[in-house]
């Protein structure tokens, strides 16, 4: 594993858990896996703090364990793509917000904060944080009907059960088939009313299922991209195409299973009033989306007025590319970017031939494609022609792009970046620490102030103890903090297209 | 105007297009001749031998005939005959030395006199190629230099004219761009709005000779050159219509930049050199401190 992955992991633990959970994050990347004991070792931690953090670490599923190989003692494993996960927070809770009112949102975000719970114990937690927020009016009743579309929707999943293996003592976490719950809102009223939970809770332990945010991402990025390259309803076409396909594919298949045209036109049918271009001229939206260049659609057969398949590892590629040629334009120009995407178009090319297409001058052209080699973007293959008439031998040397190489050398920059982003945060944060602190105890003392209803005057007194310059500081760290907060979650979505054609290549069952 | 004013211009015509001309290629690049003095002067370029004439298809072609030729041949020795005869087949396009040894079987250093004298006698001459700097080929004195040879309009005494390239690149796009949009929600629908949006080759060539901003005459050729360096650019997509002629389309990438190229990491020259500590560190990074301004 990546250097630089080490390196970001490192920092994200720090802030979310900080330094000893850092610390023993840090020895698990770097040695794989490992027992407590020499976790202790190596770490020089105390034992007790080990594994206060190694909770910590399994409780929020960012490490795991395995027995062994004497089956007594169980090795830790940091799990490194989702500790990046806690960057993607804030998107899960606005996909919440935007697809289910607030009330998923802060059932999601209490969950998060948990790790996991049981839907009882969770609902009462809401509903009591929420108790005196008339703004929100959370009752019990919809708390619980949203959990339970939450559930059936699968944006929520029951947690693996631990179970003990025979001749083994390291339990082993077994995942369980998620069952939608019935529950008793009257029951859970008169658990929140008596205090007594226990009674109330099922013991069904309940987890964010993060896979089924990623599909509304990638549904979302496709979307997206139709409507750039054609227009809205081309976009919304494709919406309905994603909502088809997942009647009868497994969500992450390389290749949905063919999807009817004529089912495609009953729902243009009955959106008709909305989107009446689209629903006109159906056909006609299917064949544009075919023929675009993109191939996330394919006609699959004429059967039925017509079938179509989406293929969304060629869409993840296209998009990949995409990210990669965004890259390189910005790096080293758009002449390096066309050269780029020559190489790409032609697979093999020499380099006359890149000088011809790509029509630069020579040196230029050159220069281009030895900053495109150093950086990575392109390889080399030199090749010894066979001897030709002349009885010359001339080694050709061919370039070409290999694609996943080219990806990961993105994926290390985002790392990179990613890293550097959140260390000038953290920088930005200690270097104006005191500051911000007295701005915190002002705050405070004001807040209080005004709930004990003393005079405006002696409240300005302690408002003023912020000085104009200190104020107009604050506020350029603020805004400092929140550019630097919204370039994470950006680099993150760089992130999960970068990833996601190799990650449907490695195992398309992680996700059935 | 003198009738050997005529017959410069005629001839100078006839050099240009060594393929031959027609009538019509005369009247139109001198439009001010009457037919009278056209088929005197014809006639009379004929008669001096000066023009082969050829029937084809229909239409009478004048090709351009070296005297010159006959003259070298004459007073040349075997050798010289043969390797001008060699250079000659080779047209326009020229021919590489060590082919011309190879087929015509002489010793290298006899070669090289024989394209001495031939050359110092102004009959053939000496083409570098524009595409690989160090090969010379060899071709008639009086021949214009194949665009493969040349590089055609896009070289200027074997300079690559890039500034020209990227102005008519540019020019190609706005004009892509016009009409780009022609696809979004039209009301005939989206094939019919693509089709709208499509450029031709020809059209481009249209707007661009309009607009004046070439001196030199750029071929279809050319703009299908230069239209695919839209493509590669990743500006437009091209395709074929059903009759054989390009159009291309101007189109949007499919996302918009992403998050790496937004940081100053993501463009940062000193990516690989910066560490949490040191002297390059992200704390002090100025790149970082700009844009967070
Ligand atoms: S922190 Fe600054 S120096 Fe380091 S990679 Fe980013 S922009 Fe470059």
């Amino acid at each position: 594993m990546s250097h630089q992955l080490g390196r970001v992991v490192s920092e994200i633990l720090l802030r979310y858990f900080g330094e000893i959970v850092q610390q023993v994050g840090n020895d698990l990347f770097t040695y794989g896996s490992k027992p407590i004991g020499m976790i202790v070792k190596t770490t020089g931690l105390l034992r007790s703090q080990v594994i206060e953090s190694l909770r910590t670490l399994l409780k929020f599923d960012l490490a795991t364990f395995e027995p062994s190989a004497n089956e007594i003692i169980a090795d830790y494993k940091l799990l490194p793509d989702n500790v990046l996960l806690l960057l993607r927070y804030p998107r899960y809770l606005l996909q919440m917000k935007t697809k289910y009112g607030s009330e998923a949102e802060i059932l999601i975000e209490e969950l998060l904060q948990q790790a996991s719970c049981t839907a009882t114990v969770l609902i009462i937690a809401v509903a009591t944080k929420y108790k005196d927020d008339k703004e929100k009016n959370i009752n019990i009743i919809r708390l619980k009907d949203t959990f339970i579309s939450l559930a059936t929707a699968g944006y929520i999943q029951q947690a693996p059960v631990a179970e003990l293996n025979e001749g083994s003592e390291i339990p082993t976490l077994v995942p369980v088939a998620t069952i939608v719950p019935d529950l008793d809102s009257r029951v859970i009223v008169q658990a929140m009313n008596s205090g007594n939970i226990a009674e109330a809770n099922d013991n069904i332990y309940w987890r964010v299922h993060y896979d089924r945010f990623h599909q509304d991402f990638r549904d979302d990025i496709m979307i997206k991209a139709m409507t750039r390259r054609i227009d809205e309803n081309a976009g919304e076409l494709m919406r309905l195409l994603l909502q088809q396909m997942y009647l009868a594919s497994s969500p992450w298949a390389h290749e949905s299973n063919a999807i009817p045209a004529m089912d495609l036109r009953e729902l243009c049918r009955r959106s008709a009033a909305e989107r009446p271009l689209l629903h006109q001229h159906v056909d006609h939206y299917l064949k544009v989306l075919e023929e675009n260049g993109s191939g996330f659609v394919v006609r699959d057969g004429d059967a039925g007025g017509g079938l179509y398949v989406v293929r969304a590892r060629d869409a993840a590629q296209k998009l990949l590319v995409s990210v990669l040629e965004h890259t390189v334009t910005e790096r080293l120009g758009s002449h390096a970017a066309r050269i780029f995407r020559l190489i790409l178009a032609k697979k093999y090319i020499e380099e006359e031939d890149i000088q011809k297409h790509a029509m630069l001058p020579n040196k230029e052209c050159k220069e281009l494609t030895y900053k495109l080699l150093e950086e990575h973007f392109i390889s080399v293959h030199p090749m010894r022609k066979a001897a030709s008439s002349g009885g010359m031998n001339k080694a050709v040397y061919l370039y070409h792009i290999k694609l996943r190489d080219v990806a990961q050398t993105a994926v290390e920059m985002c790392y990179r970046s990613l890293h550097n982003v959140i260390k000038r945060g953290a920088y930005e944060r200690t270097r104006h620490s005191r500051l911000r602190e007295k701005q915190r105890r002002v705050r405070s003392i004001v807040h209080g102030m005004r709930l004990r209803g003393e005079p405006q005057h002696n409240i300005d007194d302690v408002e003023e103890t912020l000085t104009p310059p200190e104020i107009a500081l604050l506020q350029g760290v603020e805004k400092q903090l929140k550019q630097l907060n919204s370039a994470e979650l950006e680099l993150d979505k760089t992130l999960f297209i970068l990833k996601w054609e190799k990650d449907m290549d490695e195992d398309n069952k992680r996700f059935t | 105007m003198t009738e050997d004013e005529l017959k410069e211009k005629i001839l100078s015509l006839a050099k240009k297009n060594p393929k031959g001309i027609t009538v019509n290629d005369i009247t139109a690049a001198h439009p001010d001749l009457t037919s009278a003095e056209l088929v005197n002067t014809i006639n009379k370029l004929l008669q001096q031998g000066s023009f082969d004439i050829f029937n084809q298809g229909g239409t009478l072609l004048y090709r351009f005939k070296n005297q010159a030729n006959k003259q070298a041949v004459k007073g040349a020795d075997n050798e010289e005959k043969v390797v001008f005869n060699l250079i000659s087949e080779a047209g326009n396009k020229g021919i590489w030395i060590r082919d011309i040894r190879v087929r015509s079987n002489l010793a290298n250093t006899q070669l090289t006199k024989v394209l001495k004298n031939l050359e110092s006698k102004k009959l053939i001459k000496a083409v570098k190629c524009v595409n690989a700097s160090k090969k010379k080929v060899y071709m008639l004195y009086n021949l214009e230099p194949d665009r493969s040879i040349s590089g055609g309009a896009w070289y200027q005494d074997q300079d690559f004219e890039s500034e020209f390239v990227d102005i008519l690149n540019r020019q190609c796009l706005k004009f892509l761009q016009q009409r780009a949009d022609k696809i979004k929600c039209n009301p005939r629908g989206p094939i019919i709005g693509r089709t709208q949006s499509y450029a031709a080759a020809a059209e481009v060539q249209k707007y661009i000779t309009d607009l004046g901003i070439s001196n030199v005459k750029l071929e279809v050729e050319d703009f299908i050159t230069i239209l695919n360096t839209l493509v590669y650019d990743g500006k437009a997509e091209s395709t074929v219509y059903p009759d054989g002629s390009k159009v291309y389309r101007a189109i949007e990438a499919l996302i918009p930049a992403p998050g790496i190229v937004q940081v100053p990491c993501g463009v940062c020259p000193l990516i690989n050199k910066c560490y949490s500590s040191g002297l390059i560190t992200p704390q002090q990074c100025v790149y970082m401190a700009e844009w967070l301004e």
